[in-house]
């Protein structure tokens, strides 16, 4: 390094004071106190903000929580798939009465029910019967084997049908799975819906506070100005607004969670004895502790983010001129 | 403590406000800066103070060069200056207490020793009693007397005072120039852009003329120093 770049590094150094820990720390925690009250001082128009805020959380919030209970609903209506393994001619009642046996052993299935020709003719006849034309000389139904799956996804229960394909008694395999694939390629669609909204409503809230913070930034322009004149970084100058960021995020983090936890009281209260009409139990429509916490941690991140861009943008308009 | 080489400032639009500017200012002197309207004392304060940035030659305070710094070195340096604006620059939402404890704040002082500076330094220009009030509630005076105790609480190096008795009354510009002088035993060093003749022909101290950007004698112009 050459000696005029030391002496310049030197005197750089001389106008930085030494790190007061103590001074940074009180100045944080006056910012958030000083931020707090602004918001309490002017309760119409914080919150106006933080509801906004609230409800541009719930929503993305409202639908999660129904799209969980749809998919825990969904978990019981796929035992209502089923394959039916049509055996071969030649397989025996007792060799495929021992075949429904040994599938029901396989973790992936949940029961079986082996159906004997003699059987599957007394549930068709009273349907031929109708038909006076149809004469036939013996039973040309087979024999077969009732499969209900355990729940799995899709992809699995096509693995366990491919293993039964394999198997020697079996001639044809019928699979009532279809329903089951379009359902659950609904819930995926709803998943990303939900998905995108959350997105988009973030987006929302990280305008709404940066636009805040903006009109913020406006109303102390001049104050700026003279808090950098006398020594302010932007450090300094940036921090109560971070923090009345902070506090929105958190105002309103709170009141989504409220709000949340009200709508679904309300809904459980309506859904529970419609569904006991049906014999169905109602499933949990709330979020949990964990799942509370993140959506207050989501908006206070969401909305820090957006004082920090608004701030970014800002700020440099208010170095003194 | 200030030194000017070949400094020219030149604003967007053509209008030249200093012109190849060369001067020295000693460490704990005290130099008035006089010239009428235009003349460039603001521009010259806004390049000591960095706010402004010459088009071209070089300021140097305290042996460090203000183009190196970056934007935090700038803030740190502001720390080490005294600054009494003209228009006093003042908080209006806040109290004249804060107002005068913002230097304090920022430098992250303890809040015992905010309250017995501030407590101080509005004793000395004479706004003790008026602690709690607004900017708004003072007089233009009692303003000006409020920005000179924000200038002088955290003692700087260097203080710098644009018109600063400008809306005094004669006796009170007196009391504050013996303010200025008791800064300046000290050690500080003091610039203060004054149209006061009266004010700068009673103290015997060096005096720079500005006319159209550049040093230009006058009757004053001579003295080398405090007599």
């Amino acid at each position: 390094m050459s000696n005029t770049k030391k002496t310049s590094n030197r005197k750089r150094q001389q106008v930085k004071p030494q790190t007061d820990i103590g001074g940074w720390a009180r100045h944080h925690l006056k910012c958030a106190s000083d931020a707090f009250l602004t918001l309490v001082r002017q309760p119409i128009s914080s919150a106006l903000t933080w509801l906004v805020i609230a409800i541009a959380l719930m929503l993305p919030a409202l639908f999660y929580i129904m799209l969980q209970a749809a998919a825990s609903q969904t978990s019981h209506w796929q035992e209502g798939g089923q394959i039916t393994l049509y055996l071969a001619d030649a397989t025996s009642e007792s060799a495929g009465t021992t075949l429904a046996n040994e599938l029901a052993l396989r973790p992936e299935v949940l029961k079986t029910e082996f159906i004997s020709k003699e059987q599957a003719w007394q549930s068709f006849r009273p349907v031929i019967s109708e038909n006076t034309e149809l004469q036939l000389e013996s039973n040309p139904l087979p024999a077969s084997v009732v499969v209900i799956p355990t729940l799995q996804d899709q992809a699995d229960l096509e693995a366990l049908i491919l293993t039964l394909q394999d198997l020697p008694e079996i001639n044809d395999i019928q699979i009532d799975l279809a329903w089951i694939a379009r359902l659950n390629s609904l819930l995926d669609i709803a998943r990303s819906t939900v998905h995108l909204l959350g997105i988009i409503l973030s987006v929302a809230v990280l305008l709404i506070v940066g636009n805040t913070i903006r009109l913020s930034v406006e109303s102390r322009k001049s104050e700026i100005e003279i808090t950098k004149l006398l020594g302010a970084t932007d450090a300094f100058v940036r921090r109560p607004f971070l923090y009345l960021g902070a506090w929105y995020g958190l105002f309103g983090g709170i009141a989504a969670c409220v709000l949340l936890t009200l709508i679904s009281v309300n809904f459980q209260s309506v859904l529970e004895p419609f569904l006991a009409g049906y014999g169905l139990s109602a499933p949990a429509i709330w979020l949990n502790a964990g799942e509370l916490g993140t959506l207050l941690f989501a908006s206070i991140l969401v909305s820090l983010a957006g004082a920090r861009i608004a701030l970014w943008r800002h700020l440099r308009d208010t170095d003194p001129k | 403590m200030i030194r000017f080489e070949q400094v020219s400032k030149r604003y967007d639009g053509g209008h030249e406000a200093l012109s190849s500017l060369s001067f020295h200012i000693e460490k704990g002197e005290l130099v008035f800066l006089t010239g009428r309207s235009g003349a460039g004392k603001s521009t010259l304060l806004k390049l000591i103070t960095a706010i402004e940035k010459p088009s071209s030659g070089s300021v140097r305070v305290n042996g460090a060069l203000l183009k190196n710094y970056n934007r935090k070195d700038i803030a740190f340096y502001r720390r080490s200056l005294g600054i009494i604006h003209q228009d006093h620059q003042l908080m209006m939402n806040h109290s004249v207490f804060d107002n005068v404890a913002q230097p304090l704040y920022i430098a992250g002082e303890k809040p015992a020793d905010v309250k017995r500076r501030v407590h101080a330094a509005l004793d000395k220009v004479g706004l003790l009693s008026k602690v709690s009030f607004r900017p708004i509630q003072l007089s233009g005076g009692e303003q000006q007397r409020v920005g000179i105790a924000r200038a002088v609480v955290k003692r700087p190096v260097l203080i710098l005072a644009d018109e600063p008795t400008g809306n005094l009354d004669p006796e009170l510009s007196k009391d504050i120039m013996e303010l200025f002088e008791q800064f300046n035993q000290l050690g500080t060093t003091v610039l203060i852009a004054s149209h006061d003749l009266g004010l700068i022909a009673r103290l015997n101290y060096r005096v720079m003329s500005l006319s159209n950007g550049q040093l230009v004698e006058t009757p004053f112009a001579s003295r080398g120093g405090q007599s």
